[in-house]
């Protein structure tokens, strides 16, 4: 359930900031350096600098060797990172920064004397990522920002089109060097620079070996002191069951998610720690309204009802998850604990269905007007992927047992997704959306987003809940938006244009030897550089 | 008749006893292991035709799932949604009987026409049917079932009809290579100096005569292949798709417990895939041997 | 050598590349237009993480300098391939050339690899059972050979893996642990792919079905009547000729199993680089790829057919 989640990196929230600083060299925290950690990853990094990346190994990584103008603690609250304090004028407007002195840029063996981070690049990076040939999910995520300028080399000035809710967080891109990518004006992954990145961050990349291991090394330079842990290295794998067994047998020290499925032979295991943490994601069944007779809400309602979501979590994951109500991912601030998940009812579904006008057929199969209750689930073909399997031979059960016809079709990903986005021939899909905060859920439910390649795949539209969106976007102030999103939470929720099952806890396997790991919900490696090694378990 | 009666038998010797009789005892011995195996694969064919098994192969059980052999009736243990095992081998024939003899068919029919063609006429169709199967050899294969399963739907008789194709050059070369070889044995020109119609030449002389245990090679070969290649294919996620079993699917999804020390879900359908094949093998090698009088000396 | 023999062989290598050519071309071209036609779109990969609306998909293309046709695509890339450029991946952005050539070396030693482990296999027992027939020594190991090439390849990787990690307490896996015999297990993929690619049984018995042909041929009847060695008047036809053609024959298997091997293995090669591309539609890797295959398809034939001029030149002249 990994890989092919649908990415849809959105607004990262929160709030206010902590001045803090610290000098080059050491990190003087009484933590011993040196050792290596080498962490296996599920696939191979596309691209390794963080402007074209957009799959979650080329974000882990690029987390490692670069940094934002600010950055995030463990406790998810802003702090300066390259810019060392900022000040907001003009209503919100106005973002200037003053930058760190002294950072210097990754220096590749044998150049000459490492180069100073300044405004300059800065302004450079910006302009690279908006510039119309670059191809970055950057880009929707910026257009908020009408101009860059260089005060002087350490003072840079953003000026906002609008003033926007939550603003500061989105500073936290990552800064590029204007003198890294070999082409000034924009930056496609032919780019040398897309596969030898220059950072200012914790880590150096050194080299990408004959197997595609990434060997990156502890920057001696860094600007909040030399990470503890000398070496990473990312090991690519193909097969699931052989990353685990490389961990149980040492061949690596970490795995960043461990699939369902090997969590209790790892935790059996007093040599590891299995460490959860957050993601903002949720997995769904989503309904599609072009079909009369999903088009009814009761029917819908009537599906949620049927599926037994505890029973299934507790078989298929371990119990490793939350079920959730509504379409927020449950972690993030717009989630509304007051709105509960329905409770399994089959009766109250059958109920539903007879209200809404079926009876049951000769077949045993729910009909109504002659069109029967027989529907087909779309769900992409995954290697490896037996909990996805379960779940919809699980829902297709469930859903039997309403009367319910279920045909499962796996499809090829790409021909998935045609199906799905293009052409909109499904009844249902399984799938999963993956947030960076979760506030932002207008592409998946306004009516503005039907269309060819958009979000809103099934079709919803409600006018309520469009303009209970647009309310939520315009608003300036948290408390207010808040609200907003709790109604409309409470309204999604009953009106089950998905069925929302559940967010399930994302789990790192690491060696104990590993000490201070602090995990990032999806960036994964922002506090990597205060991990350490015991010098006894360095070897 | 003498000389019909030469051309009529196969090259070698030739000899009124039924081929059984002359038989070694080790190709009987193979046959009829061979015979075994087939019969058991019709019997869980036409089983799991009419929904005989000990359990309902479909029937969702999650709280008894990856169950180990003989819990609560289970015979074969269950799978990692909680059903039997058992039902779902015997299911899992399915997958591979029709489809697999559709590979085969392919596989034989394209394949004698062009050797024909290529052996017997030479020349420009000669050259133009190496070609293609040349052509054919030098494709990725499991690629090109990947981008065929991408452009309609996962669907064994998609993969099998592209398993069909690409073997079918295997089989043009042997027969083409067959039909050099009766030239050079003369053996045709006497049968064009007897006047024989060319039609009666290939059809009865050449493929019927000197070529029939080619085709039983080929065919047993070809449903081994048939398997094993649904099997790799489900390794990547690709073969028979769930809710339908298959003997790979089985394996696959078996084999993700193995590092933990469950074994057994993905040995019962491996030993399936094992005994079949090798029973298949096995017959054919053993009726070849029959055929052709090999054995015996 | 003589001239008289390495004139046949000129002969067969040259007819061999124009063939080889005219191959490659009707490959890339069949590969391509099935590729163009099979759903999804190669640029979707860049695109992913933001659901871009069409307009951002043509931008995509566009930025790239994209034709739009497919024959003129088609066009241009062949004529960059004959400029020895096969361009780059979209994935990754990195040359074609340099990718296939870093992880064809590596399909290559597993797939020579694995033929030789075959043929290690397969040809004392088809020789000893062609020889002296099935005896109680050659039965079992007859057995033996059928059952492994009937076992699934993933699975027997897996057997194995767990077999070394219980029994050795090692990993086994090609990007090795730095260990001192690491190189060691590099070998158990090729081993694995040899004995478990579904071929051995059909190379055994068509080398035990034309060894004994040749056995009964009149020419070595002769030889053996005259008390000369069968051996030696055997040994070209009876072995070398069939080795050969499986060798060639089997190519194309072997480079499909090594898909299967190099991912249970973690071994960096074009089988696994392959299936990458073909799922992401990357077409100038998969077009890179499926050439590649081609020429190792087509060297193992060519290999095939000097061995056959070389100890029969007047076959050259067919």
């Amino acid at each position: 359930m990994n890989r092919k989640l649908l990415v849809l990196l959105l607004t990262l929230g929160m709030i206010s900031a902590v001045s803090f600083s610290a000098d080059a060299g050491s990190k003087r925290d009484g933590r011993p350096d040196g050792g290596t950690l080498s962490y296996g990853e599920y696939g191979r990094p596309a691209t390794l600098d963080p402007v074209t990346s957009n799959e979650m190994i080329s974000l882990r990584l690029t987390e490692l060797i670069f940094n934002g103008l600010v950055g995030i603690n463990e406790k998810q609250e802003i702090v300066p990172e390259l810019a060392k304090s900022w000040k907001i004028s003009d209503r919100g407007r106005t973002y200037t920064f003053f930058l760190r002195k002294n950072v210097t840029w990754h220096q590749k063996e044998g150049a000459g004397e490492a180069k100073l981070f300044t405004a300059g690049d800065v302004v450079f990076t910006h302009k690279i990522m908006m510039h119309p040939r670059t191809i970055t999910p950057l880009k929707v995520r910026y257009e908020f920002i009408a101009s860059v300028t260089k005060i002087d080399d350490y003072t840079v000035k953003f000026t906002l089109k609008r003033p926007i809710l939550n603003a500061l967080a989105k500073f936290s891109f990552k800064i590029i060097p204007s003198h890294g990518p070999s082409n000034r004006h924009f930056l496609t992954r032919e780019d040398p620079f897309a596969q030898s990145p220059i950072g200012t961050g914790p880590y150096i990349l050194k080299n990408v070996t004959a197997d595609r291991e990434i060997i990156l090394v502890a920057n001696d330079n860094y600007f909040k002191g030399r990470p503890h842990i000398d070496k990473f290295v990312a090991k690519p794998f193909a097969d699931q069951n052989i990353m685990t067994q490389a961990l149980m047998f040492n061949a690596i020290d970490m795995i960043v998610l461990v699939n369902p499925r090997d969590i209790p032979e790892i935790q059996g295991d007093k040599r590891y720690v299995l460490q959860p943490y957050n993601a903002l994601s949720y997995s769904f069944f989503g309904y599609n309204m072009r079909n009369p007779l999903l088009r009814d809400k009761r029917v819908r309602k009537a599906f949620t009802y049927a599926v037994n979501r505890k029973e299934m979590l507790a078989s298929f994951f371990n119990r490793q998850g939350t079920i959730i109500s509504g379409p927020f991912a449950p972690g993030s601030w717009a989630y509304n604990l007051a709105v509960k998940p329905f409770r399994f009812n089959p009766e109250k579904a059958m109920a539903l269905l007879k209200e809404a006008g079926f009876t049951k057929g000769s077949d045993g199969i729910m009909a109504k007007g002659g069109k029967k209750l027989s529907l087909t689930l779309k769900v992409p073909i995954e290697k490896e992927s037996e909990a996805v399997k379960r779940v919809v031979l699980a829902f297709k059960n469930y859903l039997k047992n309403i009367g319910v016809a279920i045909k499962v079709e796996f499809k090829e990903w790409q021909s998935w997704k045609e199906d799905v986005f293009l052409e909109h021939d499904f009844d249902i899909i399984f799938a999963s959306w993956v947030f960076d905060d979760s506030a932002d859920i207008s592409s998946l439910f306004h009516s503005a987003e039907i269309g060819s390649w958009k979000n809103n795949f099934g079709g919803y539209s409600n006018p309520k809940v469009d303009s209970l969106i647009v309310e939520s976007k315009l608003t300036l102030d948290h408390e207010k938006r808040r609200t907003i999103n709790r109604k409309l939470h409470a309204l999604l929720a009953d009106e089950a244009p998905y069925t929302f099952l559940w967010t399930l806890t994302n789990y790192a396997a690491y060696h104990k030897k590993i000490r201070h790991v602090a995990i990032h919900p999806y960036k994964y490696f922002s506090f990597a550089d205060d991990w350490f090694i015991p010098s006894g378990s360095q070897k | 008749m003498k000389s019909y009666s030469q051309i009529s038998g196969e090259i070698g010797e030739f000899s009124n006893l039924p081929f059984w009789k002359k038989a070694d005892t080790v190709d009987l011995v193979y046959v009829s292991y061979g015979l075994l195996i087939v019969s058991l694969v019709i019997l869980s064919y036409v089983l799991g035709m009419f929904n005989l098994m000990p359990h309902d192969p479909q029937a969702l059980n999650l709280d008894l799932m990856m169950a180990s052999p003989g819990t609560s009736g289970h015979l074969l243990g269950t799978d990692f949604l909680g059903r039997d095992m058992l039902s779902r081998l015997i299911l899992g024939i399915q997958a591979y009987f029709l489809p697999g003899l559709l590979a085969i068919a392919i596989s034989l029919s394209f394949g004698t026409v062009l050797g024909v063609l290529a052996g017997y006429r030479g020349g420009r169709f000669d050259t133009g049917i190496t070609y293609f199967t040349n052509l054919v050899d030098s494709f990725p294969r499991l690629v090109l079932i990947l981008l065929v399963i991408a452009a309609f739907k996962p669907d064994i008789y998609y993969i099998m009809i592209v398993v069909g194709l690409t073997n079918v050059p295997v089989v043009a070369s042997l027969i083409k290579g067959k039909i050099h070889f009766l030239r050079q044995k003369n053996f045709i020109e006497a049968a064009v100096s007897l006047g024989l119609p060319t039609r009666t030449i290939i059809l009865k002389h050449i493929l019927w005569h000197n070529c029939r245990s080619l085709f039983i090679i080929q065919a047993t070969l070809g449903m081994g292949e048939a398997i094993l290649i649904e099997t790799s294919l489900s390794y990547l996620g690709f073969g028979v798709q769930e809710p339908m079993p298959s003997w790979g699917n089985m394996v696959q999804s078996g084999a993700n417990y193995f590092m933990q020390g469950k074994f057994w879900p993905s040995t019962a359908p491996a030993l399936a895939i094992l005994f079949t094949i090798l029973g298949f093998h096995l017959l054919g090698d053993g009726l070849n041997n029959m055929l052709e009088g090999k054995r015996g000396r | 050598m003589r001239l008289s023999a390495v004139k046949p062989i000129a002969l067969v290598m040259t007819r061999e590349i124009v063939i080889t050519t005219l191959l490659l071309l009707g490959v890339s071209f069949v590969v391509f237009v099935i590729l163009y036609f099979s759903p999804g779109d190669p640029f979707s990969v860049l695109l992913q993480g933001q659901m871009a609306s069409e307009e951002a998909r043509m931008g995509a293309r566009e930025a790239l300098g994209v034709s739009p046709s497919w024959y003129t695509q088609y066009v241009s890339w062949l004529v960059n391939m004959f400029q020895g450029n096969f361009g780059t991946s979209i994935r990754t952005g990195l040359p074609v050339l340099g990718e296939l050539i870093r992880t064809g070396i590596n399909t290559l030693y597993l797939t020579v690899g694995s033929l030789l482990v075959t043929l290690a296999i397969a040809i004392p027992i088809a020789l000893y059972s062609s020889v002296r027939g099935e005896t109680v020594f050659t039965w079992p190991l007859t057995m033996f050979a059928y059952v492994i090439s009937a076992l699934p390849v993933f699975w027997l990787g897996y057997i194995f893996i767990y077999f070394f990690m219980h029994k050795f307490n090692v990993f086994p896996v090609f990007s090795g642990t730095g260990a001192k015999f690491s190189w060691l297990y590099s070998l158990l993929p090729i081993f694995v792919l040899g004995i478990g690619n579904g071929t051995t049984s059909e190379v055994i018995r068509y080398l035990r079905d034309e060894m004994g042909r040749v056995m009964s041929e009149d020419y070595i009847r002769t030889a053996r009547a005259k008390g000369a060695s069968v051996w030696k008047h055997s040994f070209k036809e009876g072995l070398l000729i069939p080795v050969t053609e499986m060798i060639a024959a089997k190519i194309p298997f072997i480079l499909g199993g090594a898909v299967i091997v190099e991912q249970v293995f973690n071994w960096p090669g074009m089988g696994r680089m392959a299936w990458q591309a073909a799922q992401d539609r990357d077409f100038p890797v998969i077009m890179g790829i499926a050439i590649l295959a081609a020429v190792f398809v087509r060297m193992g034939s060519m290999f095939q057919r000097v061995v056959y001029v070389v100890v029969n030149p007047r076959a050259s002249q067919e």
